[in-house]
C-alpha cells in the first residue's frame, strides 16, 4: 500500500509540474534554451542514487530544509521520487511537443480558438503521448530504490517499500520471499495499466496515408 | 486587408511586400472596378501564384496571423481572429471522428449546429456515411474536404486557402469551387498551381517571385497578356 500511495502521488506531482513545463519548454524561444534542454535531458538519465544524496542534503538537520523533519520520512521518499521522475516527464511531452505542438497551435489559430481553449487542446491532441510520459514516470517511481532507500532509510512500517524490501530480503537470502514480492509488484503494474488503458479510452488509429 | 512593408527572413528569400490589399467588393478593389466574375457575382476571390519556394505560404500565414512578420505593418481593418481561417495543404485533423472534426469550430464559439447545414457539407464533401470514422483513417482527399466544410461551417469572413483542392477528385472541386463563388460572405485567397483552377474562380490574382509580389491584377488580363519576365516563365508551361 505505502509503495502505491509513494508511486501515484510522486507521479501526479510530477506530471502537475512537468507536463506544462514540458509544453512551455517546446513553446518558448529563449537565450540558453538548447541549455536547459540539455540539463532537461541529463537530469532524465541522472542516476538515483544521486538525486537521492542531494535530497538527502537537502533535508538534513543541518541542510536548507532540515527544519521540515522530513528525513527518513514518507515525505522524503516523495520528494526523491518527484524530482527524479519529473525531468523523465517533462522530457517525453517536450519531445512530443516538437513534432505536434506548432501544428496543433497553427490549427488553434485558424479556428479561432482562445488561448485557454488552445492549451486545452494541446492536451487533449497530445494525451495518448502524456499518457505514455506519465506511464514511464509511473514505472520509474515504483521500480526506484537508491533513492528512496537513502532518504528513507528502509524503516520498517514507515517508509519500508516493496523494492527496498526485495533488496532487504535478497540480502538476507530470502530469495522466494523476494521473487514473491517482485511478481506482485509486476501484477501491480500490470493492474494499473489496464485501468489506464480504460480511462484513456481514445483508440489508437494508425494513419493510412503514411 | 491591408498589409504594410512586410518583411520575413525564411529558407531562401527574404519576404519582402510592400503593400497588399484584399478587399470583398469588386468596385473597391486597387486594380479596378471592372468585374471579371462568372455569372456577374460581386465579390473578390484572390489567387496567389508562383514558383514553389516563392514564399507564397509564408505571405498566407502571415495574413492569417499563424506566423509574425519579422517587420511591417498588418490592418485587419475589424476583423478578429474569429473571423479568419486558412486551410493547409496538409491539413490538421483532430485525433477525433469526421463529425467532432467538424463541429470543432462551433463548439469553441458555443455556437449550436445548424443540422440542414451540416447534412448539407457533409454530402457536399462525401463523408455524410463517415461521420463516426476516425478522421485520421480518412484519405487524403477526404480530409482536405472535411478541412475544408470545417472551415466553411463557421461562415469566415476571410478565407486562406493553401492548395486545398491537391488532392481531391475534379467531381469534388467543382463543387467546392462552386461553394466558394456563391459564398459572397467570405472574400477567398487561394494557393495554387493548376492555373486552369485560378482562371476558373479567381477574379485578381497575385504573382509572387522571390519574396516579392512582382505582378498584380485582373486574372484575365494578367494571365493572358503578361508584361514581366518572371511571369511569362512561369506561364511558359501552362
Amino acid at each position: 500500500m505505502l509503495t502505491l500511495q509513494m508511486t501515484l502521488l510522486s507521479t501526479a506531482m510530477s506530471c502537475v509540474i512537468g507536463i506544462p513545463l514540458g509544453l512551455l519548454l517546446d513553446k518558448a524561444r529563449f537565450p540558453g534554451k538548447r541549455i536547459v534542454v540539455l540539463i532537461n535531458r541529463t537530469l532524465m538519465a541522472a542516476p538515483p542514487v544521486v538525486i537521492g544524496l542531494v535530497v538527502y542534503l537537502i533535508l538534513m538537520r543541518n541542510g536548507p530544509l532540515g527544519f521540515l523533519g522530513w528525513l527518513f520520512t514518507f515525505e522524503a521518499m516523495v520528494l526523491a521520487q518527484t524530482i527524479l521522475i519529473t525531468p523523465i516527464i517533462c522530457g517525453i511531452v517536450y519531445t512530443a511537443s516538437q513534432r505536434s505542438a506548432s501544428n496543433i497551435r497553427a490549427f488553434a489559430i485558424t479556428m479561432g480558438a482562445s488561448r485557454l481553449q488552445t492549451q486545452f487542446l494541446l492536451i487533449k491532441e497530445l494525451s495518448n503521448e502524456i499518457y505514455f510520459a506519465a506511464i514511464v514516470g509511473f514505472g520509474r517511481a515504483m521500480s526506484e530504490v537508491g533513492a528512496i532507500m537513502i532518504v528513507g532509510g528502509n524503516i520498517r512500517y514507515h517508509t519500508r517499500v516493496m523494492t527496498t524490501t526485495i533488496a532487504l530480503l535478497r540480502n538476507r537470502g530470502e530469495i522466494n520471499q523476494a521473487i514473491f514480492l517482485g511478481a506482485v509488484l509486476m501484477i501491480i503494474a500490470l493492474i494499473i495499466q489496464v485501468i489506464g488503458g480504460f480511462l484513456k479510452r481514445r483508440e489508437e488509429r494508425t494513419d493510412e496515408n503514411i | 486587408m491591408k498589409i504594410s512593408n512586410i518583411k520575413k527572413e525564411y529558407d531562401k528569400f527574404a519576404l519582402n511586400i510592400k503593400s497588399l490589399e484584399i478587399t470583398n467588393s469588386v468596385q473597391n478593389t486597387i486594380v479596378g472596378a471592372t468585374s471579371c466574375c462568372p455569372n456577374n457575382e460581386q465579390h473578390n476571390i484572390y489567387g496567389i501564384i508562383g514558383a514553389n519556394g516563392c514564399g507564397k505560404t509564408t505571405l498566407m500565414k502571415i495574413m492569417a496571423g499563424i506566423i509574425k512578420p519579422d517587420r511591417g505593418t498588418i490592418d485587419n481593418e475589424g476583423l478578429t481572429s474569429r473571423d479568419i481561417t486558412m486551410i493547409f495543404r496538409k491539413p490538421y485533423l483532430l485525433h477525433d471522428t469526421v463529425l467532432k472534426n467538424l463541429l470543432y469550430p462551433l463548439k469553441i464559439r458555443n455556437i449550436k449546429p445548424d443540422n440542414n447545414e451540416i447534412e448539407m457539407l457533409l454530402n457536399m464533401a462525401g463523408l455524410e456515411n463517415l461521420t463516426n470514422k476516425y478522421a485520421l483513417t480518412l484519405s487524403g482527399g477526404e480530409q482536405q474536404k472535411l478541412a475544408m466544410i470545417r472551415a466553411f461551417i463557421f461562415k469566415p469572413k476571410l478565407a486562406f486557402i493553401d492548395e486545398g483542392f491537391s488532392n481531391m477528385d475534379i467531381e469534388s472541386v467543382a463543387l467546392f469551387e462552386q461553394y466558394i463563388q456563391k459564398t459572397k460572405d467570405t472574400t477567398w485567397v487561394l494557393i495554387s498551381h493548376q492555373i486552369s483552377a485560378i482562371k476558373r474562380i479567381c477574379t485578381n490574382i497575385f504573382f509572387m517571385s522571390k519574396g516579392e509580389i512582382k505582378a498584380k491584377g485582373e486574372t484575365i488580363e494578367l494571365l493572358n497578356n503578361p508584361q514581366i519576365k518572371e511571369l511569362k516563365e512561369y506561364l511558359q508551361y501552362m
